[in-house]
């Protein structure tokens, strides 16, 4: 991984996160970026809790040490706290966490290891807990997420470390 | 059909959830419409995207209308005169981002920027996220060629 980032930031400071970041430098997609982001987060059927499991299990993959350290403050408040992050380890089966969010992990795993793979018994699981609406809101979730962080990742630039940063999602 | 959604194609699965249909949409829209990339070298990457995943749906859809042969000689990018070094430095860059994003160097950013600046670079990244995830739905999903496509 580079330790110098591959592109500037954006000349902009608005406070936001994402549009102060390199993405800032083409704004022909940074709107529909932005709102695409905002309503994984907030028009889809799953809840913020399960979606930054999602996230975090990507994060992990990825190895993008900044999504990884980030800590979206509307999942905590649905009750994600950091006892169930250390459970999405790759001892997650064995932890206490939910049917539904062990299948969230398997899911997600799926996506980033080999998703031509998946099998019937998979497949089956998730129907029988989730919803269809809720599975493509799982798909999109990290296929947006997986695109973000391996973004991140790309251009550069990432510590070796940071600490844990509870924030709101960007406007 | 697909095992989610009683569809086989990526569109009719992702409008089953609107909200986020019409976002997604949009910027998907947006990839093939802005100054910073040629749309023929993304659909280039796109479609090497899709052999490296080996999505038969992907590699047969088609964004951008290409000159003869370019789609076909992808897998010997390298060797193929068909393609100019700006074409090259997008696809050397994609594959590595497809197999490994940390694998990266500042050589393979170094030589995309040469060609399209630091906007084109942040532009290419972000556009590979977008369509790696599509590629990788497809499969997840497990979606078929469709018959006009064949």
């Amino acid at each position: 991984m580079s330790d110098a980032p591959r592109a500037a930031n954006s000349a902009t400071s608005t406070g936001n996160m994402i549009r102060d970041s390199a993405l800032g430098l083409v704004p022909e997609t940074l709107d529909a970026y932005m709102d695409l982001n905002r309503r994984i987060w907030k028009a889809g059927p799953l809840r913020p809790a399960e979606l930054e499991i999602a996230r975090l299990r990507n994060a992990r993959t990825v190895n993008c040490v900044f999504c990884k350290s980030v800590r979206y403050d509307l999942a905590r408040m649905d009750g994600l706290d950091e006892s169930r992050v250390e459970m999405i380890d790759d001892d997650y089966a064995r932890s206490d966490l939910s049917e539904r969010e062990k299948l969230i992990l398997a899911y997600t795993d799926q996506y980033l290891v080999d998703p031509a793979a998946i099998d019937d018994a998979l497949k089956s699981s998730l129907l029988e807990l989730f919803s269809v609406a809720e599975l493509i809101h799982l798909s999109l979730a990290v296929a947006h997420f997986n695109g973000f962080s391996r973004c991140a990742v790309a251009l550069g630039g990432m510590p070796e470390t940071l600490p844990i940063m509870e924030i709101s999602l960007p406007d | 059909m697909s095992w989610l959604a009683g569809g086989d194609d990526r569109q009719s699965i992702i409008q089953q959830l609107p909200a986020l249909a019409e976002p997604y949409g949009k910027l998907y829209q947006a990839l093939w419409a802005q100054p910073h990339l040629p749309p023929a070298v993304l659909e280039l990457c796109r479609l090497r995207l899709a052999q490296l995943h080996g999505s038969e749906v992907e590699w047969r859809r088609r964004e951008v209308t290409l000159a003869p042969g370019e789609a076909q000689a992808l897998d010997r990018w390298e060797s193929s005169e068909l393609y100019d070094e700006n074409l090259r430095a997008c696809l050397a860059f994609t594959e590595v981002y497809a197999m490994d994003a940390q694998a990266l160097t500042d050589a393979h950013a170094d030589n995309v920027k040469s060609y399209y600046g630091e906007a084109g670079l942040v532009f290419l990244v972000e556009a590979l996220g977008i369509l790696d995830g599509m590629t990788r739905l497809s499969l997840l999903w497990q979606l078929r060629v469709q018959e006009e496509d064949s």
